[in-house]
């Protein structure tokens, strides 16, 4: 059995990015990056898994809701195998806000058996906003389980008519699919924040 | 070592089988490139004054520009001097009406159906294929251009429609792929010798399909073909290219610039098999594939495909991309890149979403094997104009052996928030389980491994015209035998 799990808050633009982490055999890391609205910021995160066992479970969540500059860039290198990544990173872009994401998996030559994930997720929401996604693979072993999934998209319009046709007004349905959209990501935060991102939307 | 491993080595240690020369007396420029040189290759294909300012244009851009190095490949440096920019089969003064007979074996023994008599009899009821065939520098034969005529239809070599159609040439030439738009691109504008001209008329559906067959004979020279592809509103064609090389220890440079226009309404397929000498086990020699393809769906409603089974050349820096300008356009990429050996592989596609409503879809299955890089590469585009357009891209990776290299670098770029991008990527490798299952049934190892690389490659395969089809699902099991890891 694994021994608790150091669980890292880092809230972008405020704490300074920890790292770079270096994760031997069976330890692991819980960490999740924060970036509030009215933030911006350019921060880059490495990660190393060296041993069997060591496991990395990353989370991320950016609210660009006005003039925001938000870059992020992740590197998990896989220098042994046996080692475990999964990365999820959601957030918002509005307003003139730019948000841009570099995100490598590089598994090491007989790294085998290494399982890694990635996957970005952004919501636009503006004709004057852009985002940005670089989701990459760097694959040297052949017993691997790797894949990333990368989208951009917007409110449903669908959602929202069934929403809507029940009587849910416009500016609260938008709430509901922004909130249903962050949660995975949302539900990793301490109550206080999680309030603190709602009350943002 | 195991049987397995050993059956892979065969496998992965397959000839190949194209690699012959063909000894027919050859007329060359000398070696280098200058504007002197580009004179000369103009003079010889007796070109119009346009046309030659357009090529010393190119050349003073060229000169001013590096090689781009943001590709995941070991290029072997190249020395532009110590090229032979044009090479040709030499013939009589006039254009000759026989084919040369050796040229016409080594066709015969490509399997190119030259002759209109041996176009695929039997494949498909009435089906007929229109081929231009390319030898080193020039265009030696091109078929069924009297039928293509009578319904209005161009397609001939490229040096015979600058002199028959020099408006069309000059209005679409360089309008997808400018001259300087890369290193490559600007090398071919200054040099390039032949390739096929299409042109389809307003409405009219192309009856058969056509094909180009390029062929590098000639040792140190390189092949600098350009092809341009366009159908005029509502119109439809079927275009597939297949090229082949000797074998050499020496790397030889395949630079050419494919631009296809598609007005409103018009839909283009555009399919290659690239077969290219990929160079022996040990990474000597092999064609060094450095291309630009590009098309622009400039209409509402215009199409444009693209598929490729990419299985030769030492290094191929390849990606066919669409300008979705048009409003409800729509472009489709499949592609199979297989490397093997020492074979590297930096390709994928760019779709630029302009027009409202865009669609476009992305299917790329890497495989690779030996000790070879294979990278997907792409870029997808939502401009602020593109209300509604939608992108899905998949790309697969299957590792066969533990040290070859799989990546995927795809870039996806929004702004608009009325568009939707989808990109998802697996890498993985042939199961222990499906290989069991398959050889406890009585199937050959070998067998089995192209058993499941032709299932994993088949989403793209069913997409080539059928003769096609056939070709390139011979080729993946002959560039795989022997891949169990």
């Amino acid at each position: 059995m694994k021994e608790s799990v150091p669980e890292l808050l880092c809230m972008l633009g405020r704490d300074a990015l920890p790292g770079p982490f270096r994760l031997e055999a069976g330890q692991a890391l819980r960490l999740t990056l924060l970036a509030l609205p009215g933030v911006s910021v350019d921060a880059s995160l490495e990660v190393q898994l060296l041993g069997p066992g060591a496991e990395l479970d990353l989370g991320g969540l950016y609210l660009c809701r006005s003039d925001e500059r938000v870059r992020l860039s992740v590197r998990v290198r896989h220098e042994a195998g046996g080692a475990v990544s999964h990365q999820l990173l959601k957030g918002i872009v509005d307003g003139t806000a730019r948000f841009s994401f570099d995100g490598l998996i590089y598994v090491a030559p007989d790294a085998q058996k290494t399982e890694a994930v990635q996957q970005n997720h952004s919501l636009l929401l503006s004709d004057s906003c852009q985002a940005e996604t670089r989701p990459q693979l760097e694959i040297y072993a052949d017993d691997v389980i790797c894949s990333h999934g990368a989208t951009l998209g917007h409110l449903n319009a669908d959602e929202q008519f069934y929403m809507r046709s029940r009587g849910i007004p416009e500016e609260e349905a938008r709430r509901l699919q922004m909130i249903s959209f962050l949660s995975p990501v949302l539900s990793r935060l301490p109550e206080a924040l999680q309030e603190e991102c709602l009350a943002a939307l | 070592m195991s049987r397995s491993n050993q059956t892979i080595d065969r496998f992965t240690s397959q000839e190949y089988k194209e690699g012959f020369v063909t000894q027919v007396a050859q007329e060359f420029v000398p070696k280098g490139l200058s504007e002197e040189i580009i004179r000369l290759i103009s003079a010889k294909k007796d070109e119009p004054d346009w046309l030659l300012q357009f090529r010393l244009d190119a050349f003073r851009r060229w000169q001013k520009m590096t090689p781009p190095s943001w590709g995941h490949l070991h290029l072997p440096p190249i020395d532009f001097q110590d090229i032979i920019y044009y090479a040709a089969p030499k013939r009589p003064e006039d254009r000759p009406k026989e084919i040369d007979p050796a040229l016409q074996e080594t066709f015969d023994k490509l399997g190119i159906p030259i002759r209109e008599r041996e176009v695929l009899a039997g494949v498909r009821d009435k089906r007929e294929v229109a081929v231009d065939a390319v030898f080193d520098s020039v265009s030696v034969a091109t078929t069924f251009r009297k039928t293509l005529s009578e319904q209005g239809i161009i397609f001939c070599s490229f040096s015979e429609a600058v002199h028959e159609h020099p408006d069309l040439v000059r209005k679409y030439l360089a309008s997808v792929v400018p001259v300087g738009d890369n290193f490559y691109a600007a090398l071919n504008s200054d040099v390039f010798s032949d390739g096929s001209f299409c042109y389809v008329p307003k409405g009219v559906k192309c009856p058969m399909d056509l094909s180009s067959y390029f062929r590098i004979n000639a040792s140190g020279t390189g092949q600098f073909e350009r092809t341009l592809i366009v159908a005029d509103e509502g119109a439809s064609l079927s275009y597939m290219e297949g090229c082949t090389a000797p074998m050499r220890d020496e790397h030889q440079l395949h630079a050419a610039v494919v631009e296809i226009v598609v007005e409103k309404d018009a839909d283009v397929r555009y399919s290659t098999v690239q077969n290219w000498y990929p160079g022996d086990a040990e990474g000597r020699g092999g064609i060094l594939n450095l291309v630009t393809k590009r098309g622009i769906c400039r209409g509402s409603g215009s199409h444009l495909s693209w598929t490729q089974v990419e299985t030769g050349s030492a290094v191929t820096w390849k990606y066919p991309s669409t300008i979705l300008k048009g409003d409800f356009s729509s472009s489709e990429f499949y592609s199979v890149a297989l490397t093997n050996n020492f074979q590297q592989a930096d390709t994928g596609t760019k779709m630029i979403h302009l027009g409202r409503g865009t669609r476009s879809r992305i299917v790329s299955k890497g495989i690779s094997a030996g000790r070879s890089e294979n990278s997907y590469r792409g870029l997808v585009q939502m401009g602020p104009a593109a209300d509604g357009a939608r992108n899905y891209s998949q790309c697969d990776s299957l590792l066969i052996g533990s040290r070859c290299g799989a990546h995927t670098f795809p870039v996806i770029k929004g702004a608009n928030p009325r568009a939707t991008v989808e990109h998802e990527a697996t890498t993985s490798k042939i199961s222990e389980d499906q290989l069991f299952y398959l050889q406890s049934r009585g199937i050959a190892p070998e067998e089995a491994v192209a058993l499941i690389v032709n299932g994993y490659a088949r989403e793209v395969l069913q997409r080539l015209p059928m003769e096609f089809a056939v070709e390139a699902q011979k080729l993946l099991s002959v560039s795989l035998e022997g891949a169990v890891g």
